[in-house]
Formats: C-alpha cells, structure tokens, sequence
C-alpha cells in the first residue's frame, strides 16, 4: 500500500488533487452567489445604484470563478467510472442517484440561468434577473446537498441493502437522501463556503479603501462582508462544527480518536491544542492540553469516557492519522482565528472606525486566502478520517481502485491535470486580479459604452 | 424497465450530442466563417450563454448511467481510460476558450483562445465520433466484462481492436463533417451578414459531403457488424429513426434552397437524432459489444441496477427532466432570433 507501484495510491491522490483544486472553485460560487442576490434583492427595494454596480461587479467574478468550477466539476463524475470503476460497479445503484440528481435538479438549474446573470441584465429586466440570480444561488446549493448526501453515504452509509449478486441496492430513498450526517456535514460545509464568500467581498472592500478608491462600493462591501464573516465563522464552529465532531464521536469513535491523537482512552479526556502524534511510539509529543474538554465536546460531560486507538484493530486506523490530526487542528485554529478577526472588525465597523483601523484593513485584506486553506483542511479531516473505508465499514478503499488501469497511466494523467489546472490557476488570477484591479467603477463605465444606455435606463425605476 | 431505463439514457446522450454537437460544428468552423474579431464574436454570441446547459445533458447522462447501468459504465470508463482523459482535457480547452476568449480586448489574445477553440473543438468531434465508433463496432471485453484498450492496435476491426481502426476512424470523420454541417446549419439561423452568408455556403458543401459519406459507412458498418441490419428490423425505433432521417433530408434541402434557415436547422437537428436513434436501437439490448467473443458482449439486463433504484428513479428523473425543460425555455425565449453584438457579453 502507498507505494508508487500501488495504482490505488495514484487514483487516490489524483482524485484528491482534482477535488482539492475544483472545490477551490464552487466554494466561493455558493459563498458570492448570496452575495448577488443580496445586490439585486438591494437595487430592486431601493433603487440606489450602487447596489446594481456591486452586483454587477461581483457578476463579473462570479462568472471567471463559475467557469473554472464547471470545467473542473466534469472530470469528477468520469473519474468514478475511470479511476474506481470497482467503487461505481459495487455502489453505482446507490451513489449514482444522487450523482445524477444533482444533474436534474442542480445543474440545470444553475446553467440555465448563470449567463443570463452574467451578461443579461439588459435582455431580462431587473426583476427577473433577479430571480436567475436566486435560481443560480439556489441550483449552487442543491447541487451541494447531492454531494454531500452522496458523501454521507460513504461517511456513514444508510437506506442501502446488499442484493443477491453482492452489490448494493438502494432499500429507503428517503432514508439516503435525509442520512444526518448529510444534514450536518451539508450544513457545516454550506456555512464554510459562505465564510470563503465573505471573507474574499471583505478583502475586495479593505483593498480599496486602503488604496482610497471607489470609496462607495468599499464600505458596502466591507460592511455587508464583515457582518456575514462574523456570523457565518460562529455558524461553521456552532452548532454545525460542533454536531460534527459530535456525530463522528457517536458512529465511528475510532475516527475521532484518530483525528485528537488519543491512543488510549479515558474519561476527562483532553484536548490537545497543541501537540504532535507520534504514530510509531503511540503517543503525542509535546502535548498542551485543555483537561476534560475532548469528553464534554463530543459526549456532552467531562466524565464521559472518550475511546482510544488502542482499543480498536490497527487495520481500522485510518491510515494518515498524522496528515488527519494536523488537518483537523488547524482547521479548528483557523475557524476560531476568524471568529476573532471579524468580531473585532465587526465591533470596529459599529464603532464607525474600520475605515480608519489601517491594520485591520490590512489583516482582512490578506486574511482572505484563510478560508480556503480551513476548507481544504475540513474536507482532508472528512476524507483523510473515513480512511481505511471507501463506505465506511462496507467497502475498502482499496478495494475500489480500477484494476485494469495501470498505476503509469494514472501517473500520467495525473501529471496532465497538474499542468493544464496549474495554466488555469494563472489564468484566473489573472484575469480577476484584473477586474479587481479595474474596479466597480470602470465596470460601469465600460457597461454604459458597451450598451450606450445611461444607468437610469436599466435600473428599476 | 430495463429498456425504458436504455431509452432514456439513449436520449440523455443524443441531446447531448445535438445540442453540444452544434457548438462543436460551429467551434471548428469558427475561423472560417468568422474572419474579424467582430464575426468571431458573432459566432461566440451565436453559441450563447446556455452552452454549460448543453453540457449538462453529459454530466446527467453520466450520473443516470452510474445509477442505472454501474457495470457498463465501470467496464466502460476504466477500459476507455486515456481516451475519456483527452475528451475531458478537451472539454475543459473548449469552455476555458470560450469563457475567457473575450475577456481581454488584445488581438494576440483573442487569436489565441480563438485558435484554442477550433483545436478543442475538432479534438472532441473526432473523439465523440470515434466513440460512436466504438459503441456499434466492439471493444475487446473479456469473460469478466472488462476491457483495457490501446489508442490503435493491428487498424483491423476484430479481435484485439484499438480505440482507432479504418472504422472507427472513419465514423470519427464523418461525425466531425456532420457536426460541422450541423454548426453551420445553425449558424446560418443565428448570424446576418457575412458570416451568415459564409456559414450557408460552407452548410451547402458539407451537408453535400455528408451524403456519400453517410452511404459509405452504412457499408462499413454492414460489413463489421452483419448482425445489426437484423436488429434494426424488428426495431420500431430503428424504423421512426429512418423516417426522421428521410424527413429531415428533405428539410434540409428545401430549407438550404430556398433560405428558409429555421426549417433546415430543424432538418439538421432530426437527422442527427433519426442517425443515433437508429444506432443505438439496432445495437439494443447489447450495450457493450465484445470483439472477442460475443458471449462476454455486456447487455442492459445484464450491467442494469436492482429494480428498486431503477423504480425508484424513475420517480425523480421525470421531475427533473421537467424542471430542466422549463428553465431552458424560460432562458431561451429570451436569446430567439439573429445575434447582435455590442449589446451583452455574449
């Protein structure tokens, strides 16, 4: 295993980088897609302009960034025929409903509208572009409920049954598609992405008060950025982080173990905020740990008794537990990093002095590439947790793995994704470090000449 | 159920292949009929801002055959494996072009993404056709229903076949002067002036050539596969595929002659659903073929999920098939008509 002969180990990390890379991608879809619709829902109560320059900006964005995610997103349904065709054949009854779900209900409904938002205020009225601005918002999310529905599945499978050739069967889908885990996890994720969304129209809005331009649209941006940052952060670690961990402490303690680094049990168990396992010596090096609070937070007392790795069979660990440990450390970190930062900001902008706070400015403008790394982390703690199962206690990972595919040709493949998504990063941000560069403003401007409209003609009257 | 289930996947695919194969036709034709920055923005415009909703139908078409058929799509992707990376790879060249095409108003840039564009789009006509190829002639699947595949092998068309061989390659051909007939048909529709005018030619000289061609592999594929004039028979499908595809001839051509652009684009769209409905009745109930031994050929019984999954989505892909029915005309009512530029993006 994990050797460089081993193909599953080259399906694994292609999949893990092609994953990795495309949810850079829909995070902040689902994040900014609220954001529009907050513009537009704006610009038709009030008629203030501003908020049409705002949505129309952020549109601009909103398309480069929904484009990458959809040339991306392809190549992650082929991969479970090409790469886990075994994985596909055992559970395709089952994880192929909501994969091809998300394709009626979600994708259709994203990509119909998405131009329309994009590039067609003036051919749709600002009403109903509007309404393709909910129904873009909305199809992101759905399309996030199937994924993680598909997701919980593996994480904690219900609503299966095994049929008379060995292969899964769907028994209850109602049961599949309600799986609490999938409730929690979408929740969880859905508030994560909305962190992403914020704290990117935070970092635009800090930017340009720190450069002292488009002075208007920057306090927008900061204040309604700020606000959601705060509240979305708290959501991400309470009650939705919260009922995770406590929903992986109930099911699969072993994972939870893992995940704190505890290889013997106890009661009181601590949580260690700082500290690094040692694997091969059982046990956590240079450990600073909060006594008792590992049993309150997943079992609800401090006498409660937390299991060890100990007490399960080596061949359940899962099988990075260093890689998952650290994950998921910094991942709560970092979540707890911004509820800070933007409960002072928040404060600083009730107190009307954010616009003056230049060090603050400067931390929210370069704070935005934290909640990308914290949803990085949250997916590896997920996927790196649920290890050494494909579905949990069902099927192994290694079990999956396409076996007529060498390990050479995933090698390569592998290799072309790098190159051409490593072309595609530079081009995005190249291309939004541009329209961030340009500014709101200039968008307008360029608008007017494009249309030869005044704004008063397309804005609601 | 089981053959309710391989229709409707069957037409997931073929709009697919209708609606994307236009872009694709109209994508390799781009430089062609378009030789300024304005008549190439014309023919972006024409494509429009509903092209993610055209690739759509793949991305459901392969989510519903995970569901509904796992073991032809787990044999099937895995055997096709470097072949399904390049459409992939190809599919992504093509939308990157054309989103980010017009965002830098440089001649240098636009002849890039531009050239981009064209090379995406002959990539995926050849490697779509080649797979149709692949889907009537075989592949080399052995007693356990899998297969691994070399990109060519002996270019015979029995036995340890290639991705490539004189079959698949000429379906591969013809398919691209199809799609690109089909593009310019759909040009003619969308475009004034110039580019109309040059799209209308370029239709008349490939639709000119797809008539031959058509005779030629309908021979071929006679002599590679005897057994499927047998099927198509009995197949009422394969009988409604053949008088689409005489309809639609007769549309095209009096539609081509006498300008009336909106009659051959819809002769255009029907004779390419009669073609793969007819395909794809008379490979019925076998949906992967095998060279080797007809006995290991994968039928839709055989790769089909339990009948629960298939009953039960048969519950929900009405719904959504409706849902997605009405955001597109919704959306698309709104972009009738010849497309003028300098009014929106696209």
């Amino acid at each position: 295993m994990n050797s460089i002969y081993d193909p599953a180990f080259w399906s694994r990390l292609q999949f893990a980088f092609t994953i990795t890379y495309h949810y850079l991608f829909p995070q902040l879809t689902m994040g900014l897609a609220w954001f529009l619709v907050y513009f537009k829902w704006r610009a038709l109560r009030t008629g203030d302009e501003k908020y049409n320059q705002a949505a129309r900006f952020w549109a601009k964005i909103f398309g480069l960034n929904f484009a990458i995610g959809v040339v991306t997103g392809i190549p992650m349904e082929f991969q479970f025929g090409t790469n886990w065709s075994e994985f596909s054949k055992y559970a395709g009854g089952v994880i192929g409903q909501t994969l091809a779900m998300e394709g009626m209900f979600a994708f259709f409904l994203e990509s119909a509208f998405v131009g329309a938002l994009i590039f067609g205020e003036r051919r749709l009225g600002p009403r109903l572009h509007f309404l393709a601005a909910v129904a873009v918002a909305t199809g992101s999310w759905l399309s996030a409920y199937f994924i993680l529905v598909t997701n919980a599945f593996m994480q904690h499978p219900i609503g299966y049954q095994i049929e008379s050739n060995g292969l899964l069967g769907i028994s209850s889908l109602s049961a599949y598609l309600s799986n609490p885990w999938a409730v929690i996890q979408f929740l969880h994720n859905q508030m994560a992405a909305l962190v992403t969304g914020s704290f990117v129209v935070t970092a635009v809005g800090a930017f340009y008060v720190l450069r002292g331009l488009h002075q208007t649209q920057a306090r927008l941006y900061l204040r309604a950025g700020t606000l959601t940052a705060l509240i979305a952060s708290f959501l991400v670690a309470f009650p939705t982080g919260d009922q995770q961990a406590k929903i992986v402490g109930r099911y699969r303690p072993v994972t939870l173990a893992a995940m704190e680094g505890k290889f013997t049990g106890g009661s009181m168990a601590d949580v260690a905020v700082i500290g690094q396992p040692n694997v091969a010596a059982r046990r956590l090096e240079n450990p600073i740990e909060i006594p008792g609070a590992l049993s309150f937070l997943a079992y609800g007392t401090f006498q409660s008794y937390v299991h060890g790795l100990d007490e399960y069979p080596e061949d359940t660990w899962p099988d990075n537990i260093e890689l998952l440990y650290y994950s998921f450390h910094l991942m709560i970190t970092l979540g707890t990093l911004f509820i800070v930062l933007m409960a002072l900001a928040t404060l600083q902008s009730w107190r009307g002095r954010l616009e003056k706070s230049g060090w603050l400015l400067w931390v929210l403008m370069l704070a935005f590439p934290f909640p990308y790394i914290a949803n990085t982390l949250g997916w590896m703690t997920a996927e790196l947790g649920r290890q050494p199962w494909l579905i949990y206690g069902l099927f192994h990972t290694h079990d999956g793995y396409s076996k007529v595919v060498s390990s050479g040709d995933t090698i390569f493949t592998l290799i072309g994704f790098v190159g051409l998504y490593f072309v595609l990063g530079l081009l995005f941000l190249y291309l939004v470090g541009r329209e961030i560069w340009r500014g709101p403003d200039e968008e307008k401007v360029a608008f007017v000449k494009a249309t030869g409209l005044n704004q008063s003609e397309v804005s609601p009257a | 159920m089981i053959a309710t289930w391989y229709s409707i996947v069957s037409f997931m695919l073929i709009v697919y292949v209708v609606l994307d194969g236009r872009n694709f036709g109209a994508g390799m034709l781009h430089r062609l009929v378009a030789r300024t920055p304005e008549e190439r923005r014309e023919v972006v415009a024409a494509i429009g801002p509903l092209w993610t909703w055209h690739e759509v139908w793949l991305v459901g078409f392969g989510g519903t055959l995970l569901a509904v058929f796992p073991r032809l799509m787990s044999s099937a992707f895995a055997g096709y494996y470097l072949a399904l990376f390049l459409i992939l790879w190809g599919l992504i060249l093509r939308g990157v072009s054309l989103e980010v095409g017009g965002h830098i108003n440089d001649h240098l840039w636009h002849r890039f993404w531009d050239s981009v564009f064209v090379f995406a789009n002959f990539l995926l006509a050849i490697l779509f056709g080649a797979a149709a190829g692949n889907l009537a002639r075989g592949v080399p699947l052995d007693a356990q229903g899998n297969f691994s595949m070399a990109f060519f092998t002996d270019f015979r068309a029995q036995g340890y076949v290639g991705l490539l061989d004189w079959y698949t390659v000429s379906i591969a051909i013809f398919a691209a002067v199809i799609l690109a007939a089909h593009g310019a048909t759909y040009l003619t529709l969308k475009t004034e002036g110039l580019v109309h005018d040059r799209s209308l030619k370029w239709a008349r000289y490939l639709w000119v050539a797809v008539a031959p061609l058509f005779v030629v592999i309908s021979i071929e594929t006679w002599i590679v596969r005897p057994d499927l004039p047998g099927h198509a028979i009995y197949n009422p499908f394969c009988w409604l595929g053949l008088i689409m595809i005489a309809v639609s001839v007769i549309a095209l051509i009096t539609g081509l002659n006498s300008f009336r652009e909106k009659r051959a684009f819809i002769g255009s769209n029907l004779l390419l659903v009669g073609l793969l409905i007819t395909g794809s009745g008379a490979i019925f109930p076998v949906m992967l073929y095998s060279t080797l031994a007809p006995g290991n050929s994968l039928t839709a019984y055989a790769v089909a999920s339990s009948p629960q999954a298939l009953a039960l989505a048969f519950i929900w892909w009405p719904i959504g098939f409706v849902l997605a029915t009405v955001y597109f005309l919704l959306i698309s009512r709104r972009y009738v008509g010849k497309v003028t530029i300098n009014q929106d993006g696209y």
